[in-house]
């Protein structure tokens, strides 16, 4: 009976105007994306590697140690999964002067928002009028004098409507895939497939939620009228509103202080409060030589000091102490103002972070988000493999700073006259950098959170679903 | 006849369920977003004041805009501080949150819930106006009387909109009230004028959706037919068109990226450092380095200098472009407006980076003589910015997508006109 029921639903969609109008308008969209998106990939790979052979050029003339390491800095290559999904990584910078507003104004599309915009509407656009619309016609009735249960007809309906929810998705990213497989410069490794399996999963999950929803409130309505109504209420609440207030919220939960003031606070600290320090600490310290070298409580003009240390060796011996122990009062003043700078910097990440956890966890309220976060750490996009870009780059810099300390010295034992660190060398055996996507197992460890909230909103609004059609008045 | 029908519709509405469900959601998204925007406002001021330049410091800085509470757009690009060196402009007090999931949604402004929300209501208030009442018959009784279908029409229409158009206005009208009480954000007569203009072309981009809802409902048979049409055109137009036309754009235009530029810049600045350490080493006293790298330090403004232009001018192409093709949306006409008439748009960020550049420009070369005369010049004169003024904000654009705005509007009323006019109601 079940399968009778799924077949009835399956079929009821496939011939419904709804069916149609979504499978045309997915396949021209994602088609379209993928099209552009790839062509948008080729053009970042391009610029990449014109990029890097213009710095390998650049090093073989220029190349030299005391500033070269701003030319060398690690950049992250485009990755194949840009074809299909951007992520964070979009090209905002601005930290540049000459930034680039356009993502700020209309975020760039990508497979993401197709998925959680797109899908979860046309989810909620199948499961709308399936009790409700039902009733109305006189069906729901007649179906329940059959041989038939309650959780048969629900369960059946919402197999039915998932299953042929994902045709129209399936088959135009099948379409979509086509451009990127059939484009031989896109190298797409096994990772990078089994991660879009495990995406199309996330997809799957986030359809069925979608579509859960949408029989939940269809059944506790009487008229599909109404029941629409409510679903796209619902939707723009979850879909559009909570991620965006998400981190405004966290922040009024969690507040940071301001980088910009704590940037100002602590340049005062390692600088003006630093000379405060520092110049006490220098008068005490001397105070204190002065005792043993009555010699330097004298007050000598500066133009004296030199014929003075030539001709007098107690004031020279004086004198070097005295240097000494200004250099030490320094060395403690600007070890303590760092210490000092050094902990309100790592208080202010510490906030951040505690903020960035809190807005995570509000947004996580929003099937969007879990599946944004999914889909980004999973292709290598988001939060995570900028992190991971972090660690990979400082790896870089330590063997950078290796490889640099190895041949200047080498470079000075062959002749120590030259002024190495100023001189062109020849730098064509560094290190260089290379960028490693983070191994599958970890993205997806990364994954999972998002994946569990997923489905406990899955069970949760099947539960509902359930529960509430029991109940049901299909009169 | 007119008057009884607009007065049918908003009786109609005021009693339906649909109704109450969207002046919840518009009531409550208006409060909390002008709520959340103005705390974002007064923490940017916050940290204005504490970067504020002392006199005679030569950097560029403007306060953060009063108006970017209801369209955030680049005011958080326009409020960086642009320090003016010898070797050009750093930009700091960038990235003002080290919080990520900022850079994932965007700001939930009094914009956006109107771009994304609004829309989507007007559509819902439009989508079943004829198709439902053919359903129900009352569509036949209605022209049994001495009425015509233009006047049916215009009543259904103007009906809609009032009862959209009057609770949004109040809720957003209360919001900016209660917004300028704060000292802060105090809105001066032109902002208010501003203002004003925003909520013109507020309810103009909620008109064309409720014109296109009507439209659909006059080509369908079924009010649940009509409404999945509609809810596709809407993604469409409000997210589909505007997200890919940039992607589109930057297709056509070849604009070198950002990070590519920064890199041209490293190279240069350490090319001109290297050389000058060795012409110095030649000359084989410090002095004649020291002189040496003035030039140096010009060179290196130069060659920058020549590399930011072509990227800049590369850079408007690309800027007009996606905006044209952009337009083909209501959705980004109305973007462009409302954040142009803010001052808070593209263009309006452009203009401000030219100011900055002619800020540098005029300083520039007293700031490389005076260090290659080891003087320290301790007074630059202070950057002023005056924003656009509404006239030129009118012939930048924001004139053309109103009137654009308007141009929908009457296509498609023109169109359900028609439409409705040769309608089967039976």
């Amino acid at each position: 009976m079940l399968k009778t029921i799924i077949r009835k639903e399956i079929q009821n969609n496939i011939f419904s105007f709804r069916f149609l109008a979504s499978l045309a308008m997915l396949l021209v969209i994602v088609t379209v994306t993928a099209f552009i998106l790839t062509n948008d990939y080729l053009k970042k790979i391009d610029e990449f590697s014109q990029r890097q052979t213009e710095i390998e050029n650049y090093m073989k003339s220029y190349a030299h140690f005391n500033r070269v390491q701003n030319v060398v800095r690690p950049s992250l290559p485009p990755l194949p999964f840009l074809s299909l999904i951007r992520g964070i990584s979009s090209d905002v910078n601005i930290d540049e002067f000459d930034d680039d507003p356009l993502p700020v104004m209309f975020p760039l599309i990508d497979l993401v928002f197709i998925v959680t915009i797109l899908m979860s509407l046309v989810a909620l656009i199948f499961a709308y009028d399936s009790v409700s619309g039902e009733r109305e016609d006189g069906t729901l009735k007649l179906m329940l004098a059959g041989d038939v249960s309650r959780a048969g007809i629900i369960l059946g309906k919402i197999i039915g409507g998932v299953l042929t929810l994902l045709v129209p998705f399936v088959f135009s990213l099948a379409v979509g895939l086509l451009f990127i497989i059939l484009q031989p410069r896109v190298a797409w490794t096994g990772a990078d497939w089994a991660s879009l399996g495990l995406i199309v999963v996330g997809v799957f999950l986030y359809i069925a939620l979608f579509y859960g929803l949408g029989v939940l409130i269809s059944a506790r309505h009487r008229s599909s009228a109404s029941s629409i109504m409510t679903s796209l209420f619902v939707w723009v609440l979850l879909v559009l509103v909570v991620p965006n207030l998400s981190p405004y919220i966290a922040s009024f939960i969690s507040s940071t202080p301001s980088r910009i003031k704590v940037d100002r606070e602590t340049a005062r600290i390692t600088d003006t409060e630093r000379d405060d320090l520092g110049s006490r600490l220098q008068k005490e310290r001397l105070q204190e030589l002065a005792k043993k070298y009555p010699v330097l409580a004298e007050n000598i003009p500066e133009s004296e000091v030199k014929d003075r240390l030539a001709a007098d060796p107690v004031f020279r011996e004086a004198w070097q102490a005295r240097r000494r122990e200004v250099q030490l009062a320094w060395d403690e003043a600007n070890r303590i103002q760092n210490e000092k700078a050094g902990k309100i910097w790592r208080e202010l990440g510490r906030r951040e972070a505690a903020q960035t956890e809190i807005s995570l966890y509000i947004s996580m309220i929003s099937p969007l988000s879990d599946f944004t976060y999914l889909a980004t750490d999973l292709s290598s996009t988001g939060i995570r493999n900028q992190a991971h870009f972090g660690q990979v780059s400082s790896l870089f810099w330590q063997a950078y700073a290796d490889y640099s300390r190895q041949k200047i010295a080498a470079l000075q034992k062959r002749d120590p006259s030259t002024d190495w660190w100023n001189t062109p060398v020849d730098m064509s055996d560094m290190p260089r950098f290379r960028y490693q996507e983070e191994a599958l197992g970890g993205r997806v460890k990364a994954a999972l959170p998002p994946v569990g909230a997923l489905l406990g909103w899955f069970v949760l609004l099947f539960a509902g679903a359930y529960f509430s059609f029991i109940r049901y008045d299909v009169r | 006849m007119t008057r009884t029908i607009v007065g049918k519709e908003v009786l109609a509405n005021l009693l339906s369920y649909k109704f109450h469900i969207v002046l919840l959601l518009t009531v409550v998204l208006l409060l909390t977003s002008f709520f959340i925007m103005h705390r974002d406002f007064q923490n940017r001021l916050a940290d204005y004041q504490v970067i504020r330049p002392k006199p005679g410091e030569p950097i560029a800085l403007v306060p953060p805009n009063p108006l970017s509470i209801l369209a955030k757009g680049l005011d958080e690009a326009m409020g960086r501080s642009f320090e003016v060196g010898v070797t050009g402009i750093t930009v700091r007090a960038g990235q003002k949150t080290g919080n990520l999931i900022f850079s994932f949604f965007p700001a939930p402004d009094f914009l956006y819930v109107v771009r994304v929300v609004l829309s989507l209501v007007a559509l819902l208030f439009g989508f079943d106006q004829v198709s439902r009442e053919k359903e129900d018959g009352t569509l036949r009784l209605m022209l049994a009387n001495n009425v015509s279908r233009a006047k049916i029409l215009w009543g259904k229409w103007l009906g809609n909109f009032l009862s959209l158009a009057v609770p949004f206005g109040l809720v957003s009208v209360l919001g900016i009230a209660f917004l300028a009480l704060d000292p802060g954000a105090r809105f001066s007569g032109e902002q208010a004028a501003r203002i004003g203009l925003i909520l013109i072309v507020t309810f103009l981009y909620a008109a064309f959706f409720l014109s296109l809802g009507i439209l659909v409902s006059t080509v369908t048979r079924r009010a649940a037919s009509s409404l999945v049409i509609l809810l596709f055109i809407w993604a469409l137009v409000v997210f589909v068109i505007p997200n890919l036309g940039t992607l589109l754009a930057r297709q056509a235009v070849d604009v070198p990226s950002v990070k590519a530029l920064s890199e041209k810049r490293q190279q240069v600045w350490t090319r001109e450092v290297l050389l000058s350490i060795e012409e110095g080493r030649r000359a084989g006293a410090q002095e004649a380095g020291r002189g040496g790298w003035a030039g140096h330090v010009a060179t290196i403004n130069e060659d920058i200098d020549r590399l930011e232009e072509d990227y800049r001018v590369k850079f408007d192409r690309l800027v007009r472009l996606s905006k044209n093709i952009n337009r083909l949306s209501p959705a980004a006409s109305f973007v462009y407006a409302v954040t142009d008439l803010a001052g808070t748009g593209i263009s309006e960020e452009l203009n401000l980076k030219g100011e900055v550049i002619r800020y540098k420009d005029s300083i520039i070369h007293q700031m490389i003589s005076s260090m290659a005369l080891e003087t320290r010049a301790k007074e630059y004169p202070a950057f002023g910015y005056r924003p656009r003024s509404l006239g030129s904000i009118f012939a930048g654009g924001a004139l053309f997508d109103a009137a654009w705005l308007v141009f929908f509007n009457i296509l498609f009323f023109a169109l359900s006109y028609f439409a409705f006019v040769r309608y089967d109601v039976r």
